[in-house]
């Protein structure tokens, strides 16, 4: 039969014939089938993203949500995060007497590797659990079918749409993260000593090269959407029940963090390899 | 099969206008799991078919592949003389427009209030109305199910029978000439089942619609049905009016008349 292209066949676990697959460790052919699904779930939006219709106010309107609700969580932690690390990093650098560089090697910890790597930790706990839990629930409630019978995409104006604005808001989390971080890093510098805002400022700024903040910038972006994709591949395909939903938003973060920590080793190999130009 | 109306040589002879919904051979399975094997069910215009069967049998399979929701394996579903699986999206999405669906769960968007709910649509169909004639369509859709009150309140904030209600309102907003039902009174008590089925005879008398109910309630499938299907073993088993099922005696279809 001719399925037109918005009926999808409805997947079936393909069975494994007996041989090779049958060596591999259970666990490990999940891992693969899974990361197959998702790379096809990936596959999916980047064939829907460039077609009309464009749906920019959902876009907007979920940016704005995303945004809006993890503001005051990474801004919190982020406060922190600066200020613990100044208070650490002190007695290491007095006993060297190179007190002096403390704005320096803060400003380089957090810019590079610190606040990106922890504020899309914490997106993914947040934004991803909450993506994930959201389709989960639409979909179990048939709120998903409800869209596609109402004439929308229902790949495009929840899928779509929540991809492209985690993919853009979390870079600008991360951003305003680590200024907090820094401010958080100002505040404990002056426990002890005594320095001026713009000091501490062109001191941190001074000692970033392009290839600091580069980099750490991009690779954001792909922090954001593998956020956006985990939580919306585990939310869109929940099992039926509120069980499933449950586990749809914990997988959604505990592979989206996975997926964090390999994309950060990821753009850590790209960068040596340039020697970032 | 066992039984089929013309066998009946004395039944009523109501005449319908022609096939809107055609359904025949039809074989759908998840898996090892055969829900629909060969089901053949015609509905003419004017026609209101209960479908009944019991949990889990496929009947909301049924009409999720009528409106392709789901695709079938083989077989035809023709609605409006269509093929439904070799529709372009486009043309899909304008038969849609004239079917209305309530879902088992009413599946209200979670986020949106009443309103917008309603509004959902009206805007996605690509109808462009002016916003005033879609805030009238919006209260008159409201008032048809008695719930004008409810406009500006969240999905979380109704009763299961009010979720019921705006559910069909939704789906009617559009004025639909098929209405898809998928169990529209399970889960209710009997008073507001009994308003549910009231607005379900309001809306066959107002727009005029044929359409298919899914329903265990024999009380529903009395009043709001002309002609009662039975899905056993995913096939259309015996398919006639209330009285001549009623009457039958066999172990498959006796069951639902006690
Ligand atoms: N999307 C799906 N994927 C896999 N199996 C499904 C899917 N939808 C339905 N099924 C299976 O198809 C069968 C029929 O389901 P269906 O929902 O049509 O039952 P039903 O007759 O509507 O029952 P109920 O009266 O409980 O609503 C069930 O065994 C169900 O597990
Ligand atoms: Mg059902």
């Amino acid at each position: 039969m001719n399925n037109s292209p918005n009926i999808e066949p409805d997947k079936e676990v393909p069975e494994l014939k007996e041989g090779f697959f049958d060596l591999l460790p259970k666990g490990l052919i999940e891992f693969l089938n899974e990361a197959g699904e998702i790379a096809r779930f990936a596959g999916k939006f980047f064939k829907q993203v460039l077609r009309p219709p464009y749906e920019f106010k959902e876009v907007l309107k979920q940016a704005f949500e995303i945004g809006y609700r993890s503001l005051s969580l990474v801004s919190i932690t982020s406060f922190i995060i600066g200020l613990v690390l100044t208070l650490q990093s002190r007695p290491t650098l007095v006993e060297f007497g190179a007190e002096a560089w403390l704005p320096s090697m803060v400003g380089i910890s957090i810019i590079r590797e610190l606040g990106p790597v922890v504020i899309a930790l914490i997106c993914a706990g947040k934004i991803g659990s909450s993506i994930g839990a959201e389709l989960g629930s639409m979909k179990v409630t048939e709120q998903i079918d409800a869209m596609e019978v109402s004439g929308t995409n229902p790949f495009k104006y929840i899928v779509v749409t929540r991809i492209l604005s985690t993919t853009l808001t979390i870079p600008i989390l991360i951003i305003i993260g680590d200024a907090v971080a820094l401010y958080g890093s100002y505040l404990a510098v002056n426990i002890r000593g005594s320095v001026s805002f713009t000091l501490f400022f062109k001191q941190v700024f001074d000692s970033l090269e392009f290839s600091d903040v580069v980099p750490a910038f991009i690779k954001t972006f792909f922090f954001g959407f593998a956020i956006g994709l985990i939580g919306c591949y585990k939310g869109y395909n929940s099992k039926k029940g509120t069980e499933g939903v449950g586990r749809s938003a914990n997988s959604a973060v505990v592979i989206g963090s996975l997926l964090v920590f390999i994309i950060d080793l990821i753009a850590v190999q790209i960068t040596e390899f340039f020697g970032f130009l | 099969m066992i039984f089929r109306s013309a066998d009946m040589k004395n039944g009523p002879a109501v005449e319908y206008g022609e096939p809107v919904i055609e359904i025949a051979g039809v074989y759908k399975s998840f898996g090892n799991n055969h829900v629909l094997k060969d089901f053949n069910l015609t509905i003419n215009r004017g026609e209101n078919v209960v479908v009944l069967g019991k949990s889990g049998c496929g009947k909301s399979v049924l009409i999720k592949c009528i409106i392709g929701l789901l695709s079938y394996d083989a077989g035809s579903i023709k609605v409006f003389g269509n093929e439904i699986s070799q529709l372009p999206i486009a043309e899909l999405d304008e038969l849609r427009a004239r079917i209305g669906f309530v879902f088992q769960s009413s599946a209200l968007y979670d986020s949106m209030t009443v309103r917008e709910n309603l509004e959902f649509p009206l805007r996605r169909h690509g109808k462009h109305k002016s916003k005033s004639e879609v805030q009238g369509l919006v209260e008159e859709t409201l008032k048809d199910v008695g719930l004008l009150d409810a406009i500006n309140l969240m999905p979380s904030e109704l009763s299961g029978g009010m979720r019921k209600r705006i559910g069909l309102a939704r789906s009617l907003i559009l004025h639909p000439e098929i209405m898809l039902y998928d169990e529209p009174t399970t889960g209710l008590d009997p008073i507001t089942s009994g308003e549910i089925i009231n607005l379900m005879l309001n809306v066959q008398k107002k727009y005029n619609t044929t359409s298919i109910t899914i329903s265990h309630d024999m009380h529903c499938a009395k009043i709001t049905g002309n002609r009662l299907a039975i899905i056993v073993n995913g096939t259309n088993y015996s398919d006639g009016t209330f009285e001549e099922l009623s009457i039958i005696d066999d172990p498959q279809t006796h069951p639902f008349f006690e």
